[in-house]
């Protein structure tokens, strides 16, 4: 959805300040949206060595310290474990704004914002992989990054 | 940690809790000035060792608590941080020094002050290079969370989660060091403003200033500071939060299970014979939770513990007798110290108008600190103290 939108930021960004910008994208190990329009999706990192499957990536493998490691597509849809509506939020972050636990089928949770209608999220629903503005950056520019909402029917 | 000698409290001190206008560094001495004097302690070459539990006032924390008590110069000071769980780790490390012969006397302080150092009206979070933290993750969310899985699970409602402050704040009534205290009703507890959903203001602790103070010593030290009423450490634990991104069930608390389960085991006291806790109910949910992780009652019947009153007075065992988080308001790096002072003076029957009737003979404490993405809590304290006279 707004995958182009921010890397354009990006790029203009780069072009207005002399100082590195703060990211844009978050994060290029976490998330891909292809180029050719096919639908976003997550990283996950398997160990070559003891075959642990992880995300976020985490270096080395925790459970046998390997350093080498098979990026794998994730499953797009999960199930919604908890949820929360948040009206107090982080310091510079717009309230209010929802986030819960979205448990895949690699036997992964993904701890991610949801994008939707406020109070409109339950325990337990089928939701579904997106993209779009989770914060802003120390530029003001909107950070992309993945979200889930409620799949398309 | 295994004990490889007795250790046992001589002295506690702890300030008023709220907003104070001075900083970290006068409230720890407030606190340390007065377990000092409660030790018989008369001068500042005794206490041999010390630890501050502090976790955002900046460098150098720990020395500036004792300039002024003529202390600097005379021990080795050592900052201790965990987040949450920093005051009482502060205490875990005096009487590690105590047990394994370092010292045979020592000194943990907890203290901080937020009110003078955060902007209102944000949530504490984690750092930025955490996933969780990038996607807009706060503490009080990640303890919504639990909450809307409990109910979900349960069928408990945001009325019950209400009944733990309502407890609390009651237990708090005529404590002079709490903050937040007396009748409220349920009512004001739903109805006030909305944090993180079903979380409410009233559910959450305060962002508040404060300290505590814990003098620890070995049983010779005891005779020789002349102390009357000895409290013995039965049992210290501290332990770090395994690292998930797995499924699992939020309900429960590995952390604090397993924790629980180590110091049972270690003191050889077991949860039927606490009778007091102050606990980590930095949030209505928390509380009603660690009745389970603590094994006060079986998985899944925190509510109805709840509910028949074992945990306030006449019940199995009063829980935050001293009101709390929840009323003492939650000065991260002072909080634990502080559950540990107010846990020696139950045992010591010596808080009036709050104590615990009868008077309780083993109390436990219990800490976590952090929410590093992936664990529920980066740390967990816990402390079994019993009455030794």
């Amino acid at each position: 959805m707004s995958d182009s939108k921010g890397s354009d930021k990006s790029k203009k960004n780069k072009k207005k300040k002399e100082k590195e910008p703060d990211i844009t994208f978050f994060h290029p190990e976490l998330l891909e949206i292809p180029e050719d329009g096919s639908p976003a999706y997550l990283k996950g990192y398997k160990c070559k060595k003891c075959g642990q499957l992880d995300f976020p990536k985490l270096t080395p493998c925790p459970s046998c310290w390997g350093t080498d490691f098979e990026m794998v597509k994730l499953s797009r849809k999960g199930k919604l474990y908890s949820v929360t509506d948040i009206y107090i939020g982080q310091p510079g972050m717009k309230t209010p704004y929802m986030f819960g636990y979205i448990d895949l089928p690699e036997n992964l949770r993904i701890f991610a914002q949801m994008e939707g209608e406020i109070g409109s999220f339950k325990c337990d629903e089928e939701v579904e992989l997106t993209t779009g503005t989770i914060r802003t950056n120390m530029d003001g520019l909107p950070v992309t990054s993945y979200k889930f909402t409620k799949p398309s029917v | 940690m295994k004990m490889q000698r007795e250790v046992f409290i001589a002295g506690v001190g702890e300030t008023v809790f709220g907003k104070h206008n001075v900083d970290y560094d006068v409230l720890g001495r407030q606190a340390a000035f007065q377990a000092l004097q409660a030790s018989n302690i008369d001068r500042p070459d005794v206490v041999q060792t010390a630890y501050v539990g502090n976790g955002l006032n900046g460098m150098g924390a720990a020395q500036r608590v004792f300039r002024d008590l003529g202390m600097c110069g005379k021990l080795a000071i050592i900052r201790v941080e965990s987040a949450c769980s920093a005051g009482a780790m502060a205490v875990y490390s005096a009487i590690k020094d105590v047990t394994t012969g370092v010292a045979d006397i020592s000194i943990g302080v907890g203290c901080e002050n937020h009110t003078m150092h955060r902007a209102t009206g944000t949530a504490f979070a984690m750092g930025m290079d955490d996933v969780e933290g990038m996607q807009g993750a706060v503490m009080t969310g990640k303890y919504a969370m639990r909450a809307n899985r409990y109910m979900h699970e349960t069928g408990a409602t945001i009325e019950d989660l209400a009944m733990i402050t309502v407890k609390n704040r009651k237990h708090a009534t005529n404590n002079p060091h709490a903050w937040f205290k007396g009748d409220i009703s349920v009512e004001a507890i739903v109805n006030s403003r909305m944090i993180a959903y079903p979380l409410t203001l009233q559910q959450c602790c305060g962002i508040s200033d404060g300290a505590g103070a814990v003098i620890v010593c070995s049983k010779e030290m005891v005779k020789k500071l002349g102390i009357e009423k000895p409290v013995k450490v039965a049992g210290a634990v501290v332990q770090s939060g395994p690292y998930h991104n797995r499924p699992r069930d939020i309900t429960g608390d590995d952390i604090t299970e397993s924790s629980a389960q180590q110091l049972y085991e270690e003191s050889g006291i077991g949860p039927e014979e606490v009778d007091i806790v102050e606990l980590h109910d930095a949030f209505t949910i928390a509380e009603l939770l660690y009745y389970e992780c603590l094994g006060m009652c079986k998985k899944g019947d925190g509510l109805k513990y709840l509910r028949d009153g074992q945990s306030t007075y006449g019940g199995q065992c009063v829980f935050s007798p001293r009101g709390g988080m929840l009323s003492y308001g939650h000065p991260i790096g002072a909080s634990g110290a502080a559950q540990i002072a107010a846990n020696v003076k139950q045992l010591r029957g010596e808080c009036e108008g709050y104590q615990v009737d009868p008077i309780p003979k083993v109390a436990l404490s219990h800490v976590t600190g952090g929410g590093l993405g992936g664990t529920e809590h980066a740390a967990c304290t816990m402390h079994m103290l019993t009455k030794a006279w």
